[in-house]
């Protein structure tokens, strides 16, 4: 066992699933890296490369897998409120109000109910809802809607936020600004967060890491740590170098050569 | 994102009402708010009513006018206790309706939530369902005798069935996806059923239970007009045998308008619950 340092740690992590009569299939195989407390970092990878699957396994929704998945030195085996989820869809009950969707996480918190409404209502105010408290979800805007998913996965204290394509569903215009907002948050809570996207621009626009996967079978084929000066400016040169970079591991570059020109 | 705009338009209270003027241009406005073009049907088949009278295409034995059958509607009123009838049509539907459904829902989300508690009811439910509440009739009435119990059960059980299907169904419709989210938010099993199951299935026992009320009030009428001595299905029964056609439309209106009013007030009260719900406005 290692020592408890918050770091997160994924050791040889394999994912299959065994279907009688059909061949293994295997969603993520050998998968190791580790995550430093408060790093930004990015699973990047087209689809079916596992990183989604990956994800859920370190969120412990899933916990029928191979090797090792360890937070403080401790396996993880099952959800906790110290990992924050964020889905591709809001995914906020619609029976309930903005302000009633971030507290029903709170609801097994050791927390007075003052302490509960306050926490809430700075969690607001930290994605700018402020006035939307008592909004129903379908009130709310795509983007508006995928910021209260935000302050939910934030609002228990998490060290850890994992954001599965939260903005993938979003206008492109729509998800710059919220790739910003995501960035502002990051520096102002300290949190550790691994964002799973498609998108290589968001990865590098907001990581210290850049883990690359591929598909059949899933894995990962590299791992870039972004050491470009901030703020990044999406259209400089090492940039497009990067980008370039991550591309040609995923080997888009052969078959679409069109993406890597920017 | 534009807060401030969005914001305005927010939980939108109804539009202030027009300004007050004459009783007749209020009168206009809401009629004008309420979709007139509702009350147009029923002003022209009054209309072709009276005249088929006035001009007297059919006999009164048939169709007595509209004038009679409103004459007739004040004596039933003043001297023959139509009141009494009503009244016990409506208590006898009233409680069959929260009987039945009261046990529908409380099954529905038993079997709902456990495949085991389905399992043991499905079979006799499913066998119980497809012998009409009419055809139970018989047998209930030689068990209860002709008064309001027997009715009341028929009632009960033809509500039972469209409710509970429609619980269990709501139930098992639940986004897997809010299951996952359950999970994350490490909710206990009792918290996730309060907090994210019934509300998802609530759509689907409101919709039903809008269904049922129409359906008990109908049967009522049936019930009545089978056995016992009062309500409003006696009533039609006994104007049809003594040829008294304008008591028996008498009875038809005040039966259409009590089922009108039932299902407008359920859809009142599904919407009220389902607030939070936006669908498709037409």
């Amino acid at each position: 066992m290692t020592v408890d340092t918050g770091r997160l740690e994924v050791e040889a992590v394999s994912k299959s699933y065994d279907t009688p009569g059909r061949p293994r299939l295997d969603v993520l195989v050998n998968a190791s890296f580790t995550v430093e407390p408060g790093a930004f970092v990015s699973l990047v990878g087209p689809s079916g490369c596992g990183k989604s699957t990956l994800l859920r396994l370190i969120a412990g929704l899933d916990t029928e897998y191979q090797g090792q998945l360890r937070l403080h030195g401790e396996r993880i085996t099952g959800t906790s409120l110290a990992r924050g989820i964020v889905f591709q869809d809001h995914r906020l009950l619609p029976w309930l109000t903005l302000e009633q969707n971030i507290g029903l996480i709170l609801s097994n918190a050791p927390l007075t109910p003052e302490a509960k409404a306050k926490t809430i209502r700075e969690h607001i105010a930290l994605v700018g809802l402020q006035g939307f408290e008592h909004a129903y979800p379908h009130q709310l805007s795509g983007g508006m809607a995928q910021r209260g998913a935000i302050a939910r996965g934030l609002v228990s204290q998490p060290e850890l936020l994992l954001l599965d394509e939260p903005l993938g569903a979003l206008d492109a215009l729509t998800r710059v600004r919220l790739q910003e907002e995501l960035q502002r948050i990051w520096r102002v809570e300290g949190v550790t967060m691994i964002l799973v996207t498609h998108d290589v621009d968001e990865a590098i626009f907001l990581s210290s890491k850049v883990i690359v996967m591929n598909a059949n079978p899933g894995r990962i084929v590299r791992q870039i740590d972004v050491d470009l000066p901030e703020p990044r400016d999406r259209t400089s040169t090492a940039f497009a170098a990067l980008k370039r970079e991550i591309l040609d591991s995923m080997g888009e570059r052969h078959q679409a050569p069109t993406l890597a020109e920017t | 994102m534009n807060t401030t705009t969005l914001a305005r338009t927010l939980p939108s209270t109804p539009s202030a009402a027009p300004a007050a003027g004459s009783p007749w241009s209020r009168l206009r406005a809401l009629l004008i708010r309420r979709n007139a073009i509702g009350f147009a049907l029923p002003v022209i088949i009054l209309l072709v009513w009276q005249t088929a009278s006035s001009r007297g295409w059919v006999d009164p034995v048939f169709l007595p006018a509209p004038a009679a059958v409103a004459r007739a509607f004040v004596t039933m009123v003043v001297s023959q206790d139509l009141a009494i009838d009503f009244l016990a049509s409506l208590k006898v539907v009233s409680l069959g309706f929260f009987a039945g459904a009261g046990a529908a829902v409380a099954l529905g989300i038993a079997a709902g939530l456990s495949q085991r508690v389905e399992q043991f009811f499905s079979p006799t439910f499913d066998i119980v369902r497809h012998i009409p509440g009419i055809a139970w009739f018989p047998l209930i009435v030689l068990w209860l005798g002709l008064g309001a119990p027997a009715k009341v059960l028929v009632i009960a059980k033809s509500v039972f069935f469209p409710v509970f299907l429609n619980t269990l169904q709501g139930i098992r419709n639940v986004d897997k996806n809010y299951i996952d989210l359950a999970q994350v938010m490490t909710l206990t099993r009792w918290q996730l059923v309060r907090r994210i199951i019934l509300p998802a299935a609530t759509p689907n026992v409101m919709v039903s239970l809008r269904y049922a009320a129409g359906l008990a009030w109908a049967l009522v009428v049936v019930a009545e007009g089978l056995s016992g001595l009062e309500g409003l299905g006696f009533l039609i029964f006994r104007a049809q045998g003594l040829l008294l056609t304008d008591q028996l439309l008498v009875c038809m209106v005040v039966i259409g308008l009590v089922g009108f009013a039932i299902d407008r007030s359920m859809y009142f009260l599904q919407r009220r619950v389902l607030r939070w719900k936006q669908g498709y406005d037409g």
